[in-house]
């Protein structure tokens, strides 16, 4: 060893905050699911591609040719293939199909939306209560067993002869049962968390039982309520198109994706255009939700932050 | 002492790849171990003691890998292993290993006997009732009374310290050369853990096998260890037998751990501590690991890494202290007369009732699942004292704290705050005021953060739910505050529990509690899952605050030793009854009740010699004869309390006349 390390052989400062400070690293929890969502290429691309879709469904219907409530029906103009003038061609009534396919696009799109939003604010606050506050657990499950056990089919058709065929009243019933599954989700995940101890320490505090769920355990279920919402979406679509195929759903006048698709179904192998459009689009939507939904939850979840 | 060696690492290192970031988990590690003999190997968690040893039997997690060095042993380097069908020749066969936890380790659905013969079938070639005789006869080996019944059983009918003897079975049943032992008896009460480690070392001697300890409690290694690996940051820091680690040890880490123990320290007088937390090791470490927390570090430490400097042909340290140019260095004096010695200064004098509790009674479930955890206990917690409440797991020693704050309630009985009842219905006033004046500090800092809030957050959150603040800067200020006084800096608000070690989340917990300004704390096992070189700090706060804010605490430990040094009267409990309470030292010196007496008695002290010359002491409840003749709750000398049986009791008299 050379000679000019020996002055280093003296005594160096020695600081109690220095040796309080090793050890961690700078960390927000939000920008980490952002880094570790952004990382995640196929989900990224599929968003700017749902994005996209969602934007020029509006952008779509100004540079129409037809506006889709001055739809007149003409059967000599039936069955148009995609042409200048028709650019996603007709349809059996000889009606333009691109204004019906993007005018449907964004009711199904606005209608699952709203669904997916509404089923899980009431899933998430029935099923903090559920699962945290024990003497009401039998009521709940009691109440979630006698809904569940009444096929959705039954309860819609009951709606829609009863109450009608609207855009609300849909949104409305579709949330009243959808809450279920985003409830029982909840409440099995608040129970993971319940009797960990750092709410037992809230309770020595003397927190209020809404913040001790708003602060100690909703946070740990962002993640799973996160996944459980980007899969309803799509499967809403496909509630709604089930309904309307069934006659069951929106109004004759409204069209919504899943009325496209059932008229196209009877005769799509000789006209593929029907199909295809409508079809490519609900895909996009699932596709964009399902891998969204998976790499945003995986984001969401602090085992995977380092 | 010179043996043959058996196993010999040279420059291991491993790392590990976590999401795309690699830490550096053993840093060129080399040790030797000699046939026959028992090393401990020492060190705080993450300093990879558990890493380095899976690494001889290929135990190593999938994203684990060791990426330099040699492992010798028997000829053949097991660095070099890769297939699990080489590792099937060595693993359980020539190297076993036992594992922390008994439960995790044992086929829950499977008779232990048939767990130990498929081990002997597996390793010895026995086959069916020749095995299955082999097997009953390693139970009975391994202290397993009624072996015959046992062997058809499974692992949830036996105890913890039962299983831990079938695992040991498990691991001896296939004569290995080495037993790793990870941890064994960091689940099991301080009783148990004697008895087991008096186990594997009779086992050691019939078997001539070599052992490896894992283990951060130095008392575990003064009672085992013929030679001692002291770990750090990936690095073996200093390696020696263990009277030159204890009595002339030389790294500045193992003085500082040493000096740090409850058990040397003197009562009223802070211990000594060793400031902030291990390294973070996916960062790269230059020069001595241990220089930003050493109190006298050499300039040198910063820059360049130490080499090995032998200071007896078994004794080597990696330190510059020992390099020729270096200063001077006093050599802190440390285990050399370290005894369990009586610690200073007479008992402080406390006058004041603050708790009292009156033939309390805690119970769980109904009817037939009906289960006493606590039973008929008595005790008053005078203003400003340490009381302890001793005992062993199930004990109901945490029920008793949890009781009082009411977070379990009595079944019967009472428990008074200040000369009024708090137990049972109390008017919504009384109960702001006790969440205000009495909080509890927990004892996993892991669980009792929520991982999701900032510090910020945890640390206001009683300020919040009070409404103890005049607005956002004063509640900062408070919080600032809080955070300073537990020696943590007010930057760290900001930042969430996880990025924090164990010793600075348990001070976030002390600082959550402190917020409120309470007088009263109950301390659950506050120090019991922290690192041995911070528990000091965590033990020095809570005396600190106790001298500055005049606080009193119920601090329940299952640890004596840590008990002598902090608390004012002690009680011991057991099965949920107090059986003897008295001052500390009076309780130390003349312990009464035999359970009290084999608890003192188990408990390891980190001194090798007097490890040596120890006499171990067990209770069996089956002694006391309670038919005709009923036990009362006594006061057999002023202060001193104890349950026995008037019989019991004059044999106590007579004992505390001598």
């Amino acid at each position: 060893m050379s000679n000019d390390k020996k002055d280093l052989f003296r005594f160096a400062e020695h600081s109690i905050e220095d040796a309080e400070r090793i050890g961690f690293s700078d960390y927000s929890y939000w920008g980490s699911v952002m880094h570790n969502f952004l990382k995640k290429k196929s989900a990224v691309f599929m968003l700017i591609l749902f994005l996209f879709v969602v934007i020029f469904s509006h952008v779509a219907l100004v540079i129409a040719k037809y506006d889709y409530s001055s739809l007149r029906i003409d059967y000599d103009l039936a069955f148009q293939t995609p042409n200048a003038e028709f650019w996603f061609g007709t349809d059996n009534l000889g009606r333009d199909y691109w204004c019906q396919v993007w005018y449907a696009a964004q009711i199904s799109i606005r209608l699952s939306l709203i669904v997916v939003l509404g089923e899980s604010i009431l899933g998430v606050v029935i099923g903090c209560i559920w699962g945290y506050v024990r003497s009401l657990d039998r009521f709940f499950t009691e109440l979630y067993n006698f809904i569940s056990n009444i096929p959705t089919i039954i309860y819609m058709t009951l709606i829609a002869m009863v109450v009608g065929q609207s855009f609300t009243i849909m949104a409305v019933t579709m949330i009243s049962i959808g809450w279920l599954g985003m409830a029982r989700n909840v409440r099995n995940l608040v129970m993971i968390y319940r009797d960990r101890e750092y709410n037992l320490a809230s309770r020595c505090l003397g927190t209020p039982i809404w913040r001790v769920l708003h602060k100690n355990i909703l946070p740990h279920l962002v993640s799973a309520i996160i996944l459980r919402l980007a899969i309803s979406i799509p499967s809403t679509i496909a509630q709604e198109s089930t309904l309307s195929y069934l006659g069951l759903g929106l109004g004759i006048d409204t069209p919504s994706l899943g009325i496209l698709l059932r008229n196209a179904r009877t005769d799509f192998l000789n006209r593929p255009h029907l199909l295809f459009f409508p079809a490519v689009i609900v895909s996009i939507v699932t596709f964009t939700f399902y891998l969204v939904g998976n790499a945003f939850s995986d984001a969401a979840d602090p085992k995977n932050h380092t | 002492m010179n043996k043959e060696i058996i196993l010999s690492a040279k420059d291991v290192e491993i790392s590990f790849n976590l999401r795309g970031r690699t830490l550096k988990a053993i840093r060129k590690c080399s040790l030797d171990l000699y046939k026959g003999e028992t090393l401990a190997i020492v060190g705080e968690s993450g300093s990879g003691k558990s890493v380095f040893t899976k690494s001889f039997i290929g135990m190593l997690e999938a994203n684990g890998h060791v990426t330099g060095g040699s492992i010798m042993y028997d000829g053949v380097d097991l660095a070099q292993y890769s297939k699990e069908k080489e590792w099937m020749t060595i693993r359980g066969k020539k190297i076993a290993m036992v594992m922390q936890d008994p439960m995790t380790s044992l086929d829950p659905l499977m008779p232990v006997g048939k767990q130990i013969k498929e081990s002997i079938e597996h390793n010895q070639g026995l086959r069916g009732s020749e095995a299955k005789k082999a097997a009953i006869e390693m139970l009975k080996k391994v202290g397993i009374p009624d072996a015959e019944k046992r062997y058809s059983q499974y692992p949830h009918e036996f105890s913890g310290g039962m299983r831990q003897r079938v695992v040991i079975a498990i691991a001896v049943a296939c004569y290995p050369e080495i037993l790793i032992c990870d941890e064994p008896t960091t689940a099991l009460d301080v009783t148990i853990q004697a008895q087991i480690l008096k186990l594997i070392r009779d086992l050691q001697k019939e078997y001539n096998m070599t052992v490896v300890y894992i283990t951060h409690d130095l008392g575990v290694v003064a009672n085992v260890a013929d030679r001692v690996a002291v770990m750090y940051a990936g690095q073996i820091i200093e390696y020696g037998l263990v009277d030159e680690i204890f009595f002339d040890a030389w790294h500045p880490y193992t003085w500082e751990l040493l000096a740090s123990l409850p058990q040397y320290g003197e009562k009223g007088k802070p211990l000594p501590t060793i400031d902030g937390t291990p390294p973070n090791l996916f960062n790269e470490i230059t020069g001595d690991a241990f220089a930003p927390r050493n109190k006298r570090p050499l300039e040198i430490d910063f820059v360049e890494e130490p080499p090995y400097f032998e200071i007896s042909p078994t004794h080597k340290a990696k330190t510059w202290y020992l390099d020729p140019r270096a200063p001077k260095i006093e050599k802190p004096q440390i285990a050399k007369e370290a005894t369990m010695k009586p610690m200073g200064k007479e008992p402080a004098v406390f006058d004041e009732k603050l708790v009292e509790i009156k033939n309390l009674q805690v119970s769980f479930g109904k009817g037939r699942r009906k289960f006493v955890a606590v039973n008929n206990v008595n005790f008053d917690i005078y203003k400003g004292e340490t009381f302890s409440l001793v005992g062993e797991s199930g004990s109901g020693k945490t029920t008793i704290g949890r009781a009082i704050l009411r977070i379990n309630s009595a079944s019967s009985g009472e428990v008074l705050y200040k000369g009024q009842r708090i137990s049972g219905k109390i008017s919504k006033e009384t109960d702001r005021h006790l969440i205000k004046n009495c909080q509890m500090v927990f004892q996993d800092p892991m669980s009792s953060l929520n991982e999701r809030a900032k510090v910020d957050y945890i640390v206001s959150e009683g300020l919040i739910n009070h409404k103890l603040y005049h607005d956002e800067a004063d509640r900062k200020a408070k919080v600032d505050n809080a955070l300073r006084e537990v020696g943590l800096l007010p930057e760290f608000s900001s930042r969430f529990p996880h990025e924090f070690s164990g010793g600075q989340r348990q001070r976030i917990g002390i600082a959550r509690a402190l917020v409120m300004e309470p007088e009263f704390i109950v301390a659950d096992e506050p120090i019991s899952a922290l690192d041995v070189s911070i528990r000091a700090q965590v033990l020095n706060l809570l005396n600190d605050l106790k001298k500055k804010k005049g606080l009193t605490y119920l601090f329940i430990a299952h640890d004596l030793s840590v008990v002598r040094y902090i608390s004012d009267r002690v009680a011991v409990i057991h099965k949920g009854r107090i059986v003897e309470l008295a001052e500390t030292e009076e309780l130390f010196e003349h312990p009464l009740h035999p359970y009290t007496k084999a608890l003192l008695s188990a408990v390891p002290i980190p001194n090798p010699t007097l490890e040596r010359q120890k006499e171990l002491l067990v209770y069996d409840s089956a002694m006391h004869d309670y038919s005709s003749d009923l036990p009362v709750w006594e006061e057999i000398k002023p202060g001193h309390f104890v349950y026995g049986n008037q019989r019991e009791l004059d044999h106590y008299r007579k004992e505390l006349q001598k």
